[in-house]
């Protein structure tokens, strides 16, 4: 990130190093000797930082902070003192410093601490920014201004700061992953890697590779080492979805880690430590299958330290609404529509809808809608008819029977038939289908689309 | 007692290019005559403050280029007790600018 920086240094042998430090990160700097010059800098040239000397002829470096805090300066702090005793250094935090730099210091240690600076100040910035959208309805990826998601927005800025694991609950499709990735990103880790993990989606003895990785030759197929989800997410989230559908033996190794910071590759001798967060979900009922036996009640306690609870759409108001809105917005602009809004009917039937499948039924409906019809008005008519219905469950994934041999069918034929199926299967579920499929979702709703023109 | 800080020497020469390194330790020479300057003047007028805030500079100028035995001087005198009086201290402090200078050359080659 190239910057703007204030350099406050009145001794010409350290500004010329401190400024060829800088130039060599790529950042713009101006140089200012004295407390007077470098007011007059900051007040005309927005910069990202103040690398700030304490001793300046015309006064110190605290009193340089004072003002620059009274003038509401968005600069980030940064203090250089020779002596780096304890008292200057509280004295200058107190004063409003993000941080500070001992003389002399090697060219590695400013860039660090300048990195981390402007990383905080970016970060501040956009939480700020987010926490300003709160009025507004959205929040990071969510849309929605109902108190029950209000709660939700400041849960998640609450623990973004601190490295506790987050329990997330909710029905299916509610946006279990999406305040995953926010909490993410509102935390100090967000520049890290946020990995995230489907347990149910994975094979049972792939799991604990899956996670914690392998080694060469660890089981059959393993040709190469493999880092797992906990050493990629080092320095960052790792996001256990669908905890509550791991195996009670990957659960005691899952414990292990949690207690430790350690884990052993498959296969492997040495234990490796990683640095992580952890954010777990499930749809189930966790507490139900804590006592039925099937999680265990020590690993449950690690992971559920702040519970965060998903609203059902049909809690949240006038957000479905709102969801519908941004998400006719967006879909008109992926695929070139001219909608602008519901009619009356429609948006009446959108908001008494108690939407089982939550906010992915909804983006699912109105992605159907936009791909079948033509704007500028979405009607009730375009809407399915039966909006109220849940979807099948458990649909029974009816294959079509093999072809008998020599019966080839045409090639379109086959392929209409197994998006029929995957749909059938998925009880409607575009977007799953299409991962089930291994195509994109709007492949299949152009195909729905040709195939309603054509009768 | 060498001049400089092995330490800081080495990673002067990783962290800056050959001529930014040579253009520095020129500033660090014009820096000292005017500080040097500045010291004696404040130490005849018995401006107790003007020497100190010299004296300071000078540490901070010693200090980042690792000119350790200087930086130790000029400390000294930036102390306000002043265990030693400009005429004993002031003579050493020059002493050992110039062996900083000689060293810093040196390391240049
Ligand atoms: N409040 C919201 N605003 C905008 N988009 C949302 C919101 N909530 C969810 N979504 C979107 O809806 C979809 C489903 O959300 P997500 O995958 O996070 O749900 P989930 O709770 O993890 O579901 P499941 O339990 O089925 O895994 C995603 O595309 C997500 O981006
Ligand atoms: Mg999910």
């Amino acid at each position: 990130m190239r910057a703007r920086v204030l350099l406050v240094e009145d001794t010409p042998t350290e500004a010329e190093i401190a400024k060829a430090h800088l130039a060599a990160f790529g950042h713009e700097c101006r140089h200012a000797a004295t407390v007077a010059e470098a007011l007059r800098l900051a007040a005309e040239w927005p910069c990202d930082a103040v690398l700030i000397d304490l001793q300046l002829p015309d006064g110190t470096g605290f009193e340089l902070m004072r003002a620059l805090r009274a003038a509401r300066h968005a600069a980030v702090l940064i203090v250089i003192t020779v002596n780096a005793s304890l008292d200057t250094a509280v004295e200058a935090m107190r004063g409003g410093a993000f941080d500070f730099i001992a003389k002399p210091y090697s060219r590695a240690r400013l860039r660090v601490t300048l990195d981390n600076a402007l990383e905080t100040r970016r970060l501040r910035a956009e939480l700020e920014e987010a926490r300003a959208q709160l009025g507004r309805g959205s929040f990071f990826g969510f849309v929605g201004a109902s108190p029950a998601m209000r709660a939700v927005y400041r849960t998640i800025e609450s623990v973004a700061a601190s490295k506790a694991s987050v329990f997330i609950t909710g029905e299916s499709g509610t946006g279990k992953e999406l305040a995953a990735d926010a909490i993410h990103r509102a935390s100090p880790r967000a520049r890290g890697p946020f990995v995230a993990l489907n347990c149910a989606a994975i094979p049972k003895d792939l799991l604990e590779s899956e996670i914690f990785g392998h080694v060469r030759g660890a089981f059959t197929g393993a040709t190469e080492s493999r880092a797992g989800a906990a050493k990629q997410a080092d320095g960052g989230t790792l996001f256990l979805d669908e905890i509550g559908e791991m195996p009670m033996e990957m659960q005691v190794k899952l414990l292990r880690f949690l207690q430790l910071g350690t884990f052993t590759p498959v296969g492997g001798t040495r234990t490796e430590r990683v640095d992580v967060r952890i954010i777990a979900a499930t749809n189930r009922d966790i507490r139900a299958e804590v006592e039925a036996g099937r999680f265990r009640e020590d690993l449950f306690y690690r992971l559920y330290v702040v519970p965060l609870e998903m609203p059902p759409l049909r809690e949240r108001g006038e957000d479905a609404l709102l969801l519908a809105r941004h998400f006719l917005e967006l879909f008109s602009r992926e695929e070139g529509k001219d909608f602008r809004d519901f009619d009356e009917a429609a948006a009446a039937a959108i908001a008494a809808d108690p939407w089982p499948g939550n906010v992915r039924q909804l983006q699912n409906v109105i992605r159907n809608v936009v791909v079948l019809h033509e704007g500028p008005l979405v009607t009730r008519a375009m809407l399915p008819a039966r909006l109220f219905q849940p979807p099948p469950r458990e649909a029974q994934a009816r294959e079509a029977p093999p072809p008998a041999p020599g019966q080839v069918e045409p090639l379109a034929v086959v392929e209409k038939k197994a998006i029929l199926a995957a749909l059938e299967h998925t009880g409607q579920d575009v977007p799953r289908a299409a991962a089930l499929l291994d195509v994109n979702p709007s492949t299949i709703y152009r195909k729905l689309a040709a195939w309603k023109k054509a009768g | 007692m060498s001049s400089l800080d092995p330490h800081i020497s080495r990673q002067l020469r990783e962290d800056l290019a050959p001529a930014v390194l040579r253009s520095v330790v020129q500033t660090f020479e014009r820096d000292l005559g005017r500080l040097a300057q500045e010291m004696l003047a404040a130490a005849r007028a018995g401006d107790a403050s003007g020497y100190q805030r010299a004296a300071h500079s000078i540490a901070g100028a010693a200090s980042a280029v690792g000119a350790v035995a200087l930086e130790r001087e000029a400390r000294l005198a930036m102390d306000p007790a002043q265990p030693e009086p400009p005429h004993i201290l002031l003579p050493r402090l020059m002493r050992e600018a110039q062996a900083a200078i000689a060293a810093l050359k040196q390391m240049l080659g």
